[in-house]
Order: C-alpha cells, then sequence, then structure tokens
C-alpha cells in the first residue's frame, strides 16, 4: 500500500479480535498427492522461505497467474527444482522447474489452469535432500461480464518469443519466454463433441553453450500459449538455446548470443 | 421490502453477538454507540456515484427516521456508463451528469460536498475537508476506484495529462475526446487494456468501439489498435463479430498471448513498449492502467493485500472492520463484475441489513442482478446478464440465469438493443440518483 496508515495496524488489531479468522490449515495438502509424496520421500518439509503467490480470488481458471520462489539463501546447498500441483485438477500435476547454476535464483512465474476454487502447493527439493512446502487457497470464479463465445485454438508451437536483459556476470537476469499452443487437456470436447486428443508442450529447456541451465516439465493444467518467467546466471558469455518440446514430437526453438556487461 | 420472519435481535444481544465488545478496552467506542441524538441511528455514506447514492436513498426509504448524510466531494457526478458514447459523439457530457437535489430534497438526505480525509472506525468517526467531523453507528464506503500510478512502468499522474486513462468520467474524457477530435485522420489510436480485475469488464472494448464509429464518420483512415494484457475479454465474440460487421478492418486486438501485455508507457513520445520487446507508435494513447480500491478505503483499513476490498457477501459489512459496509467496483464481489449496475445492487443489500442491524433485525437474505449493455455502434447493442444469490455464505451465479446477446442476430435484434441500453441507462440513473438521462 502506498499509503501509510498509522490507523490499519490498530485496525487490523480490532479486526482480528472481532472476527476471529479460521486458523491456517497447516501446509499438509501434499500429503494427499501421491507425486508430492514422492517428492518429499522421508524428509520432513520446511514451511518458511518457499513463497507461492497467486490472487485470492481468479475471475479467470483458465489463465490464472502463479509465482514460486525460494527465499533464502542455502549454506553449501541450493535449491535443485520446485514443483506445482492443483489438488482439485484432474491432473494434480502442474509443472517442475529445475534449476542449475546457469539458473541460480530459484523463482518461475507461469499462468495456470484452475479448474475450481481449490488449493495450489509447490514443493521445493534442494540437492542435499532438504524439502520445502507452501499452499495457497485459490477461489476460482467466472465474472459476469466475461462469459464469453468459443475460442480460436492457437496454432501450435509458432512464434517463439524470448525476452532477455543485459546480464551481468555471476548476477541473476530476469528471462521471460512465450509461445503458442493450445496445450489441449485430452478432457475437453470438441465442437462435434469428439473429445479432443491431449496434446501439450511437454519440456522447455534452456541451454547455454550446450549446457542444461534451465528446465521446465509442464502438464495439462498449464495454460494455452505456455509463458514463463525465470532467472538465468550465465557464467560465461556464448550462445542461449531456447526449446519447446510437445508430445507429437515438434519442437520449437530460438537462440540468441548472450553478451555480459 | 419483506419483513425477515427469523426471531429478532434485540440491540443488547445484536452488540454482544459483534464479540463481547465490553471486554475490549480498545472498543469502549463501540459498546456505547450512537442514538444519543436521537432519532433510529446515523449513518455516513462516502461516494455519490451508483453504490453511494443508491445506498443512501435505500437508507432512507427503508427508515426515513436515520439520518443520513452523504459525503461526495463533486457536486455533479458524471458516469461511466455512458462516457464512451460521448467519445463517439453520441452524447454530450451533460447527458451522463447527475446532481444531488432529488436526494437531499425528496428523501431528506444531508448531502456535504468535501472530501472524506480520514476515518476512525474504533471510535466510529470521519473526518472531512474543512475540519468537520461525523460521528457515525454505520458508515458506508462507495469510493470506486483508484489508479495504481507506476503500477505500470511510466504511468504517472503526469502521464495521464498526456495519455489519459479516461477511466474515471470527467475532465480525463473530455480530454481524450479532445484528441481525438486533434488527431490527423490515418492516424492510429492505440489503447492500453488491463489485466482483470478492473473495473467495467466490457468497457474498454465498447471504447474501441465508440472511437471507431467517430473515425468512420470523421477521419476514414484512422486505425484503432487494443492492446490487451488478457487473452480473453467480456462478449468477445459479440464484440468481435460487431466490429467486423461495422467497421471491417479498422480495430486490431493483440492479446496477451500475442504479445499484447504492454511493460512500459512513454507518455510524452504517445510510445508503448510490450512484454517481448515490441514498440508501438500511437497517434491518441489512451492507458487504461491496474486500478485498485478508492483510496479511503485504505484509510479506514478494510483492503486486503491484493488492493480491493472483502466484504461479507450478506451484508456486503468489511469482513476486517466492524460497522463499516463497502459496495461497488472497490470490493471483491466476483462472480459480479464492477459495474454500476452492481454497485446499485450491492448498496441495497447493504442498506437493507443496516436498516435491519439498526432495528435490531437480522438482514434479509439477498440476492442481486447486472446487465452489463455494450455499444457497438449507435444501432448495435449486445448485453451480457448475470443473476447471484448466497451459495455456502458466498456469492454464486445462478445456473441458467441470465445470459449473453445471440452471437447470430439479426440488425433489428442489435438496433432493439441498443434502444434497450438507453432505455436502462436511464432507469438506473433515475434509481440512483432520481434525476432524468
Amino acid at each position: 500500500m502506498s499509503y501509510p496508515s498509522p490507523l490499519t495496524t490498530r485496525l487490523a488489531l480490532a479486526g482480528a479480535l472481532l472476527f476471529t479468522a479460521p486458523p491456517l490449515l497447516a501446509s499438509d495438502a501434499w500429503q494427499r498427492l501421491e507425486p508430492a509424496r514422492a517428492l518429499v520421500g522421508d524428509a520432513v518439509p520446511e514451511g518458511d522461505g518457499l513463497v507461492l503467490e497467486l490472487p485470492h480470488v481468479s475471475e479467470d481458471g483458465s489463465a490464472v497467474p502463479l509465482t514460486v520462489r525460494f527465499e533464502p539463501v542455502l549454506e553449501d546447498d541450493a535449491i535443485a527444482s520446485i514443483h506445482l500441483f492443483a489438488t482439485g485438477n484432474p491432473y494434480p500435476e502442474v509443472a517442475g522447474f529445475h534449476f542449475t547454476e546457469q539458473a541460480a535464483r530459484p523463482e518461475v512465474s507461469t499462468r495456470v489452469r484452475l479448474n475450481e476454487s481449490q488449493r495450489v502447493v509447490a514443493v521445493a527439493v534442494s540437492r542435499e535432500g532438504r524439502v520445502w512446502t507452501s499452499e495457497r487457497e485459490v477461489r476460482v470464479t467466472v465474472s459476469g461480464c466475461l462469459i464469453r463465445g468459443d475460442e480460436e485454438t492457437p496454432e501450435a508451437l509458432a512464434n517463439p518469443r524470448v525476452s532477455l536483459p543485459d546480464f551481468r556476470a555471476g548476477e541473476p537476469g530476469e528471462v521471460r519466454t512465450l509461445i503458442t499452443h493450445p496445450m489441449e487437456t485430452g478432457l475437453r470436447e470438441g465442437p462435434d463433441g469428439e473429445v479432443l486428443p491431449r496434446y501439450i508442450i511437454e519440456t522447455f529447456r534452456v541451454s547455454l553453450d550446450g549446457e542444461t541451465a534451465f528446465e521446465a516439465e509442464l502438464h495439462p493444467s498449464v495454460s494455452a500459449n505456455p509463458y514463463l518467467r525465470f532467472y538465468l546466471t550465465p557464467q560465461a558469455e556464448g550462445e542461449a538455446l531456447f526449446e519447446w518440446q510437445d508430445d507429437s514430437g515438434e519442437r520449437a526453438e530460438y537462440r540468441a548470443e548472450l553478451t555480459l556487461s | 421490502m419483506t419483513q425477515p420472519t427469523r426471531p429478532t435481535l434485540d440491540r443488547r444481544q445484536l452488540l454482544q453477538g459483534l464479540g463481547a465488545a465490553a471486554s475490549l478496552p480498545l472498543l469502549g467506542g463501540l459498546a456505547a454507540p450512537a442514538f444519543a441524538n436521537g432519532g433510529d441511528g446515523r449513518v455516513v455514506v462516502i461516494g455519490g456515484g451508483f453504490g453511494g447514492a443508491t445506498a443512501a436513498k435505500y437508507l432512507k426509504r427503508g427508515n426515513p427516521a436515520l439520518q443520513v448524510t452523504l459525503v461526495e466531494p463533486q457536486s455533479t457526478f458524471y458516469t461511466c456508463p455512458f462516457s464512451n458514447l460521448f467519445l463517439g459523439g453520441l452524447r454530450e457530457m451533460e447527458s451522463i451528469a447527475h446532481g444531488y437535489d432529488e436526494l437531499r430534497d425528496r428523501y431528506g438526505v444531508e448531502v456535504v460536498h468535501a472530501r472524506a480525509e480520514d476515518i476512525d472506525p474504533v471510535a466510529h468517526k470521519v473526518s472531512l475537508t474543512g475540519g468537520r467531523e461525523l460521528a457515525y453507528d454505520r458508515l458506508v464506503l462507495s469510493p470506486g476506484i483508484d489508479i495504481r500510478w507506476n503500477a505500470l512502468e511510466g504511468y504517472d499522474e503526469a502521464a495521464a495529462d498526456l495519455a489519459p486513462h479516461a477511466w474515471k468520467a470527467g475532465p480525463q474524457t473530455r480530454l481524450l475526446k479532445e484528441q481525438l477530435e486533434g488527431m490527423e485522420d490515418g492516424g492510429t489510436f492505440v489503447m492500453v487494456a488491463p489485466a482483470n480485475p478492473f473495473r467495467c469488464p466490457p468497457g474498454p472494448y465498447e471504447r474501441a468501439s465508440m472511437v471507431a464509429h467517430y473515425f468512420s464518420q470523421h477521419k476514414p483512415n484512422a486505425k484503432v489498435l487494443i492492446l490487451d494484457a488478457k487473452d480473453n475479454f467480456s462478449k468477445q465474440g459479440l464484440f468481435t463479430a460487431g466490429w467486423e460487421r461495422l467497421y471491417g478492418d479498422r480495430i486490431e486486438w493483440v492479446g496477451l498471448s500475442g504479445d499484447g501485455r504492454v511493460t512500459r508507457v512513454d507518455a510524452a513520445n504517445r510510445e508503448v513498449e510490450t512484454e517481448f520487446g515490441t514498440r508501438h507508435q500511437a497517434d491518441v494513447l489512451n492507458v487504461i492502467p491496474p486500478q485498485k480500491a478508492g483510496w479511503i478505503a485504505d484509510r479506514a483499513g478494510v483492503t486486503d493485500d491484493s488492493g480491493w476490498v472483502p466484504v461479507q457477501p450478506a451484508t456486503f459489512e468489511s469482513t476486517r472492520v466492524p460497522d463499516i459496509h463497502v459496495v461497488g467496483d472497490a470490493t471483491i464481489a466476483a462472480p459480479m463484475p464492477k459495474s454500476g449496475f452492481c454497485a446499485n445492487a450491492q448498496a441495497k443489500v447493504a442498506a437493507a441489513a443496516i436498516v435491519a442491524a439498526l432495528a435490531g433485525r437480522s438482514a434479509p437474505e439477498p440476492y442481486w442482478t447486472n446487465t452489463c449493455y455494450s455499444l457497438v455502434g449507435p444501432e448495435y447493442g449486445i448485453s451480457v446478464a448475470g443473476v447471484y444469490r448466497l451459495a455456502d455464505g458466498q456469492i454464486a451465479s445462478v445456473e441458467g440465469a441470465g445470459g449473453l446477446s445471440p452471437m447470430e442476430a439479426s440488425d433489428e435484434v442489435r438496433r432493439m438493443e441498443a434502444q434497450y441500453a438507453v432505455g436502462w441507462y436511464n432507469a438506473i440513473c433515475q434509481d440512483t440518483w432520481g434525476t432524468e438521462a
């Protein structure tokens, strides 16, 4: 809030006393998800540090903006991957992001499909096997003015877009990527009443001079025209290769020369 | 309004129900409120738009003995609905202007033309410019929206003088109209449309339609380009079909997945840059920026970290601060859209809840309706309607009620809908301010 208000604090106190909100449930929704349990294994999940940002209320469940990031700097350890789950979707797995030393800042934004109001879960795993979980409740409702007719199906793998910053050696720089793809879930009926077969981008990879820097595995709960915002930490100048691979075997790529300042 | 059939609470029980207020020294003011100067209670309403004016009127209709004070800085209110018609050259600003005479003279609302500067929710007091203080038993906030300046890089208050938002009707609307009139034929009108949620979901697309209409009459070679931070918008299929029918390829829309999201505005040069680095040069630039609840909601402590106001759906009372009801665009009321019609409907619910609470009764069970008409052309109207009621304590759309204009329809149907839009506007303004449009 840009307006400092001493009253707000006073009020927050009064409000909390008068209208006691239901206590936040412990972060345990992951326990009901088989793939999340597999990630956690025998580890005891930690809470603080993994931040999941989603709107409390979304007016369009077909593309809900989501950001996940791990904030603390770990000593002699680093986040290896972050995984997202939508507990109320037919396929709860949403995406997995894999970080390396050349993508050393564990933060990703994307847009996801949420079938209904539900809890979204993130699980982070470190190289040393520590695990963090985080979850957020999202209410999904279609705004009355947003009712719409049929959408056009986007052309697959057309028009890969990449936005790169001016990188400085050893510092994380924000990268954004966007590509057209229907991300057909395999659950939806077409105009003729037949179920449209599953047709999604399954992997996205960034390589710096041939070495994988950042990788994402995508599931049907990622919105059409997948968007990813993440950070690269290139150690040296060289060629960056961005690749999208879909489940029909088709791929798209984008190449850029990275320079460091 | 029907009387509730449930057992009623007396005022003492009601106050006890508010959470053992007596045990909280902080809330000493709450335990001994009101009714001190006679009457059946004091209600202050802040904001004289669709929500506030309706609330003031319906409070007095519900209980004429209430002392109702409406605080609104302006003596004339210009509606956002139909302000696009001014841009299209179909109406004058005077035709969307409304005053407060009828609320004052016919309904006995005290109308104070001042700005509410602060709210003390513990002492139940509002302070106004000029130093006056108003005590309340219940407060209604209908603060509308404020712009999130600089949330879009380069778009601050100074930029709005060069690239108007015109998302609050008044001087900004006139500025945009002047710029459109001053533009050379063959120029491009670029509109930057925001992500959800924002005031009036179909508004940007009606505006694009009205600008295209104006161009078709006066600047036959001019174009309209909409750069959108969304992949879908309200009544999209109907708008797109209407644009093609009336304006050919004059209007181009670029959505989020086509790199339509603008991330930087250079108002001085009327240039915008999108997320993936595409630059667009405008001759007239209209930036509809990210928004939040009106400023006074922050001062009252009712907004959450989204910048909007969570409310209890049955009464539109704040979930955070007791005795403050918030209605209209400032609230989180999805699936109800941020529209003047919804603000009017929510204000009636809040007014009924306040009248009941101050009389020691429980609030009647509410339901709401909404209709959004949009003009694609002077004789081409489209609409979406919804009916809402409580389900599990939350606002829910009633399945099968409401709906969209048909995709396939004759020119006659579109012409009739354009007429209904005018009828709707006249009726809701009459209901809100009592002034003929």
